[in-house]
């Protein structure tokens, strides 16, 4: 069953189209991650749901039910915006319990939930402050803790952790997951960080320019992705993006790997081959290549490097490149199997690799 | 290049103790990262350092020089600030210049072969006649670096420098950072609350926490030795595995993970937890020597590709990192292995120095 579904929905302000004919489903009872870069229209599909904007065209459906005329408050949807405003003037607990004051909720009911959510987000000693005195983080897991109290099925969380503290980011990661978990509820949540998109999701939606490029279950997407964009845009370090060309007989050409595709297909022309980090790595009798720079994540190490005038990135188990630097050789070889043709032209994915031809 | 001496410093804000008496040296010429998270003390250390902020109590000395009671600008201390403090009407060779310019001691000659090197060693040299009120926040940030870098001053601080830039931007900085740390040794202070940023640029970390720091170490000391669970949980991504023993026998201590019971330590007194990174949890689909069934209750990929698994053991729970592939699906069960030589034993959230081993 679906949560959430939208059909051909569009928004347009004056000539821009921040959604164009989006047609996308929410599985219910899943945490689905819409993901992409700025201004591709994640914010808007979120205000959609909400009822604070209207869409130009098409429909909105939730629980099966179209609501696209049903007005906000009508709408049983927990919300957490990006920017929160709390009200300055009352404590932390009247702000978290407000929108269950609206619905009429009983006191004794109110107090039982907010004492919940404040004891998973880590605000109980906070219920009786202002907000004028908690500091940044505080604020923002006050308007969390606001968000998911409404009595609801649907949350839509427009990239709540963004500029906390990392480690603070890593255990709320884990709470709010454990939280969907527990509410049984569907949570559409929106991050522009790859790596935290990947380690919430179970589903994923990948919206560029106003577009879903792709939509799936997190690992399949992940492995798969069915549009260029989706791979340059799901997953962490970035994917590498060669230039190629597929000739007739199946045969791809990059210059830095050539291999023939899983499926055999009648495209010839232009490709851009995607080629994740694990698709790349260090070895001694490789091809020659310099370390521009090294990011030690702990365990892993980014290694960012030249070959020609491209420059690749790959990731490496830290202590395999400790007695490496910027300026170092970095022989390397690319695994054929897996990697992802797509057409340059559309962006559309023509097939896999498998391994090397000319090995 | 002086080194930095902190002697019994702190800082109290009313009732709070944002910077806790800390005695340490931060060695002349290095590069040592301040990190914390929110809260721990580490910007207001750090402009201790500067001159913007005065002790409550200690002092602090550049080599022999007391500067604890110094304005900034009788310090010889230069700073990179969260935002670029910067002329936006003037050009980025111009913004490098002026601060030069007001040092009277500088020649014209020598104020130029300054500028012209910081802009070749941060690869600005193209955006020399650029206003600064063009330019996007991570390139105007490297105007920043550059122009404390030529103000050739002993000391320079670096306050979150990256925060506010985007990702692509923000490789560019550090790589400059890098580049001109191969080239100029000033003796550098870099607040962050990032550990990767940590962990790439610095030549020890020093880790706060409650105003104090927890520990002072290079960076792969500081991941495989942490001397505090805290160290432990701040680095890695996520932080360490924190495990708790099942109980004590006649063979030592048992925990749900280890097969066979851990040697108790010599002074091992309070409350003991082992520690074990989730890249030295190896997952293996069918049993073996050392290993333990464990349920997978939770799994997403991860850094290049990799799966990060959350394993449920008995009442234990523990995260693994996995090579790429197709990983077991959620509910189903796998076969642990501790690697023990990587694991550490920590005494009441403390390490203890000697080795982890078996029992026997």
């Amino acid at each position: 069953m679906s949560s959430v579904r939208l059909q051909n929905v569009s928004r347009h302000y004056r000539n821009v189209r921040a959604l164009d004919d989006v047609s996308v489903e929410v599985a219910s009872q899943s945490l689905t991650v819409l993901c992409g870069p700025p201004a591709a229209g994640k914010s808007v599909l979120l205000r959609l749901l909400v009822g604070l904007e209207q869409p130009d065209q098409g429909r909105i459906f939730i629980n099966d039910r179209d609501i696209t005329d049903v007005p906000a408050a009508q709408r049983r949807i927990g919300y957490v915006p990006q920017s929160f405003a709390l009200f300055p003037h009352v404590s932390v607990f009247e702000n978290i319990a407000y929108p269950m004051a609206l619905q009429k909720v009983g006191r004794a009911e109110i107090e039982r939930r907010v004492d919940q959510v404040a004891e998973i987000l880590r605000i109980k000693p906070l219920l009786t402050k202002r907000p004028a005195q908690l500091s940044g983080g505080e604020k923002q897991r006050t308007a969390i803790a606001r968000g998911m109290l409404k009595n609801a099925d649907l949350f839509l969380l427009d990239d709540p952790l963004v500029g906390l503290d990392f480690k603070l980011r890593e255990s709320l990661m884990e709470d709010l997951k454990d939280m969907r978990a527990e509410l049984g509820a569907t949570f559409l949540y929106v991050t522009s960080d790859s790596l935290e998109a990947l380690t919430m999701a179970e589903g994923l939606i990948v919206l560029d320019a106003g577009r879903v490029v792709d939509a799936n279950a997190a690992a399949e997407l992940y492995h798969r992705p069915r549009h260029l964009r989706a791979a340059e845009l799901v997953g962490f370090p970035r994917c590498n993006v060669l230039r190629g060309v597929l000739e007739a007989g199946g045969l791809c050409r990059t210059g830095i790997v050539d291999f023939r595709l899983e499926q055999p297909t009648n495209f010839v022309g232009e490709v851009a081959v995607a080629a994740r980090p694990e698709h790349i790595w260090h070895r001694s009798d490789g091809a020659p290549a310099t370390i521009r720079l090294m990011e030690n994540i702990g365990a892993e190490c980014v290694v960012y490097f030249q070959v020609g005038d491209e420059t690749l990135v790959t990731s490496v188990p830290s202590p395999s490149v400790a007695h490496l630097d910027m300026g170092s050789p970095f022989p390397f070889a690319v695994s054929a199997e897996g990697l992802l043709v797509y057409d340059r032209a559309t962006g559309a994915l023509l097939g896999r690799g498998q391994e090397r031809a000319n090995a | 290049m002086p080194d930095i001496r902190l002697s019994h410093v702190s800082r109290v804000f009313g009732a709070f103790k944002a910077v806790d008496d800390i005695t340490t040296v931060f060695p002349e010429g290095t590069v040592t990262c301040l990190l914390g998270p929110s809260g721990c003390g580490k910007t207001t250390l750090m402009r201790m350092i500067a001159g913007l902020e005065t002790p409550t109590h200690g002092s602090i000395r550049f080599g022999e020089r007391d500067v604890t009671h110094l304005p900034p600008g009788k310090r010889d201390v230069a700073m990179v600030f969260q935002y670029p403090v910067m002329y936006r009407t003037l050009s980025v060779i111009e913004n490098i210049e002026l601060p030069l310019r007001r040092d009277r001691a500088v020649s014209e000659a020598e104020v130029r072969r300054r500028a012209d090197e910081v802009l070749e060693v941060l690869q600005l040299s193209g955006e020399r006649r650029r206003h600064i009120g063009d330019l996007d926040v991570g390139t105007r940030q490297k105007v920043a670096v550059g122009r404390a870098i030529a103000r050739q001053c002993d000391v320079i601080l670096f306050d979150e420098p990256t925060t506010n830039v985007e990702v692509h931007a923000k490789l560019a900085l550090i790589r400059a950072f890098k580049e001109f740390r191969a080239r100029l040794r000033q003796t550098v202070i870099y607040v962050t609350h990032d550990q990767t940023e940590a962990m790439t640029l610095a030549d020890q970390i020093a880790l706060m926490q409650s105003g104090r720091i927890s520990q002072c170490a290079p960076p792969h000391v500081m991941y495989d030795q942490p001397e505090s669970r805290f160290g432990g949980w701040f680095l890695g991504n996520p932080g360490m595995n924190f495990l708790s023993p099942r109980g004590q026998d006649g063979q030592g201590l048992r925990f749900d993970v280890l097969p066979g019971a851990l040697a108790v330590p010599a002074n091992a007194d309070g409350e003991l937890s082992l520690g074990i990174r989730p890249e030295h949890v190896d997952v293996l689909h069918e049993p073996a020597e050392d290993t333990v069934p464990a349920r997978i209750t939770r799994s997403s990929i991860t850094i290049g590709g990799q799966h990060l698994l959350s394993l449920a053991v008995g009442e234990t729970r523990l995260k693994a990192k996995t090579a790429p592939g197709a990983p077991p699906g959620d509910g189903s069960t796998v076969f642990i292995r501790c690697r023990l030589e990587h694991a550490v034993l920590f005494n009441d959230g403390l390490r203890l120095p000697e080795p982890v081993r078996r029992a026997g």
